[in-house]
């Protein structure tokens, strides 16, 4: 064995291709425009999506409400106490001289409402609906104001009549509006995850084939492993994905705190740290099926059905975690690469045990890796046949 | 410089024995042009040589031990089927490549802008590959394949898709790249440009190695013939010894040498008989080795 040193100085060792690899990848992703064209409008969406939530939320309505001199009284009250009652109602009292004009007034859209007491009992007329909140402030008010009268007359107080009578509800596990909230959320992320899987998983099993069909992978695989490409698109590809995910969850989160949601955030933060974790491995395993995919094609058209498997995989995974629950949700929670989403989801929703996650991801882990080394075999024997699809069957026993 | 070789080079793709127990070697310092015909191996042997395939059986040498990955990565290599990303930035593509071969960032980015003015693609760095004429891509794939200094070439078909004038340029270039020390082989179809430019030459037919050498020795290892054009008929050539006639018509005819020396009886009898217009030495064309080596 000699050793001559024949090489050339200004060469110098490559300590980590496959930083190389990721860093091109990323670069050539971050100037591509439809890339950034579609970051902007999802970014958008989220935006306008927490906007109209908010405002929503802070809208009041003001309600003309018209009455004679004889309801005068009541309709102050409800005025009054609207505010208090429902924060999105404003009543204004409009006098009328008698009924025929406060009746012309509903009639003619010049108020929403009249007020009016008719045999004892008390009427709001409204043009062709009475608006559902109005009613409500209006029934509440006057069923006090009646009640509180008609206690005195009796001598007792509403209080003393009353004691005893309301019904509060309560769940054991748990807040009933978090819960909806935290269904909410584990419906966001399996949309998150299931677009994030789908797109760049896409994009990875495309930068693949391109490779192939431009031939450059020949050139590439003189110069570093072949396991250094594929180690590195896929770093790149994770990188990029779990970087669009952070930056939608930060505005989206950002935006919650503007509407009626905020005060759920702390609740459901931990949660979204499991999220990550599942995402980071999960990805990982999938971005592997997704190289194959790509691999196993020679051409840009053969990646569609080259990558059918892994888009009904995650079709499946998606429908799982929206529609699964009780036995069949927590075994799937525990089956790669479901226990992904599925996992985090029962988290969110308060129904995994401290431990169940932990197994999951150490389970998530070992198929993670065994995912690793059967697609990098896979990748690398289909990569220089370019002679059409591979099943694979033949990529696994195609030689070096 | 070290020597490129390959021993007893084999691979096979399903029933077909593609390349068969070649044994090769390319010499620093000259051209070594490799032709044969379609099929015959060549693609195949070169891409063993670079490790991108695997050879069934044979091994590839650099200088007196096994070539590795780390060897490789220095070399230049052209592949027959181009290979570009179609839509990165010229300059861009050529760094990424550069830094792949082991250059540091800022290294590359010299040896970029210094080759493309080179080439006269300085103008051409921002645009993407797809964006210019094949001929164009061709000469980035050229540097591509030289800009990192390498320490051996190995170029695929180097001329195909070239006009004239670029082909005198890739000579020229290789010539110098060969004359600094770096063993230099390329296949090639056009046998007159591998004859123009070689110093050796390795003939493959049908996945093995029939002849290889430099271009004398192959000349050499053919028939030595002498044409002879004189003024009246040249008929009683035939009764010469020590020759072989291949042709006679009238005044002219094409002798094949059988005992050396005998070629001066002939030239004396002729200038006895008359007026000799002309008597030299034939030198086979190379597409006639090449006939003859893979018949």
């Amino acid at each position: 064995m000699s050793t001559q040193t024949t090489q050339p100085s200004s060469a110098t060792e490559v300590g980590q291709p496959w930083l190389l690899v990721a860093r091109r990848e990323v670069a050539t992703k971050l100037v591509d425009r439809s890339f950034l064209v579609g970051t902007l409008l999802t970014l958008a969406l989220i935006i306008g999506f927490v906007v109209l939530q908010a405002v929503l939320a802070e809208r009041t309505r003001t309600y003309d409400v018209v009455v004679t001199s004889s309801a005068q009284t009541m309709a102050d009250a409800v005025a009054r106490q609207a505010p208090t009652l429902d924060d999105g109602i404003r009543v204004t009292v409009v006098p009328a001289a008698d009924d025929a004009a406060a009746e012309a007034a509903v009639r003619a859209d010049d108020a929403d409402a009249w007020l009016t007491e008719r045999d004892g009992s008390w009427l709001l007329v409204a043009h062709d609906e009475v608006p559902s909140g109005l009613e409500a402030v209006t029934a509440t008010v006057v069923r006090d104001a009646v009640l509180t009268q008609n206690a005195d007359r009796a001598g007792t107080s509403v209080a003393a009549l009353t004691a005893g009578t309301t019904l509060e509800s309560d769940v054991l596990v748990g807040d009933a509006d978090q819960r909806g909230f935290a269904q909410g959320m584990a419906f966001a992320l399996a949309v998150l995850f299931y677009m994030a899987s789908l797109i760049f998983g896409m994009t990875l099993a495309n930068s693949v084939v391109e490779e192939k069909q431009s031939r450059i992978v020949e050139i590439i695989a003189t110069k570093i492993p072949v396991r250094h490409l594929l180690a590195g698109k896929i770093a790149g590809n994770t990188v990029l994905a779990v970087g669009q995910m952070a930056l939608y969850a930060a505005i989206g989160l950002v935006g919650l705190r503007f509407t009626p949601y905020s005060s759920f955030l702390p609740s459901v933060s931990g949660a979204l740290g499991w999220f990550l974790v599942f995402f980071l491995l999960g990805f990982l395993l999938i971005s592997c099926l997704w190289a194959v995919a790509g691999a196993l094609a020679s051409r840009t058209e053969d990646v569609q059905s080259t990558s059918t498997p892994v888009t009904m995989l995650l079709v499946a995974i998606f429908f799982g975690s929206l529609l699964l629950d009780g036995p069949a949700q927590t075994v799937l929670s525990y089956v790669p690469p479901a226990s992904a989403i599925l996992m985090p989801q029962r988290v969110l929703e308060g129904s995994a045990q401290w431990w169940e996650p932990l197994v999951a991801l150490g389970i998530l882990a070992v198929a993670a890796g065994a995912v690793v080394l059967l697609a990098e075999r896979l990748y690398r024997r289909s990569l220089l046949q370019t002679q059409g699809r591979l099943s694979m069957r033949q990529a696994w026993s195609a030689p070096e | 410089m070290a020597q490129i070789e390959t021993r007893g080079l084999t691979r096979t793709f399903g029933d077909v024995r593609a390349v068969d127990g070649v044994d090769l070697v390319v010499r620093p310092g000259g051209l070594t042009g490799f032709v044969g015909g379609n099929g015959a191996g060549k693609t195949t042997t070169m891409r063993m040589i670079m490790g991108v395939l695997r050879p069934d059986a044979g091994q590839v040498l650099w200088g007196d031990r096994p070539m590795t990955a780390a060897d490789r990565q220095r070399f230049g290599y052209m592949p027959e089927e181009r290979g570009l990303y179609p839509k990165q930035k010229v300059a861009e593509q050529l760094a990424y490549l550069g830094q792949l071969s082991g250059m540091s960032s800022a290294a590359a980015k010299s040896a970029v802008a210094e080759h493309l003015e080179l080439f006269s693609l300085g103008d051409r760095a921002g645009e993407r590959v797809e964006a210019l004429s094949l001929g164009n891509q061709q000469r980035v794939q050229i540097i591509a394949a030289l800009m990192h200094g390498p320490t051996a070439l190995i170029l695929d078909e180097p001329f195909s898709g070239l006009d004239p004038a670029a082909v005198d340029a890739m000579a020229d270039i290789l010539r110098d790249r060969a004359a600094s020390g770096v063993p230099v082989l390329f296949s090639s179809h056009q046998l007159d440009l591998v004859e123009r430019l070689c110093d050796s030459l390795i003939v493959l037919a049908r996945g093995r190695v029939v002849a290889q050498g430099t271009v004398e020795t192959l000349r050499a290892g053919g028939p030595t013939r002498y044409r002879l054009v004189t003024a009246g008929d040249v008929g009683w050539v035939r009764d010469q010894r020590g020759i072989h006639v291949h042709d006679v018509d009238g005044g002219r005819a094409l002798l094949e040498l059988i005992d050396p020396g005998a070629e001066q009886a002939v030239l004396r009898a002729a200038v006895d008989r008359g007026p000799v217009l002309e008597f030299a030495r034939v030198v086979p064309p190379l597409s006639e080795i090449y006939r003859e080596v893979t018949a």
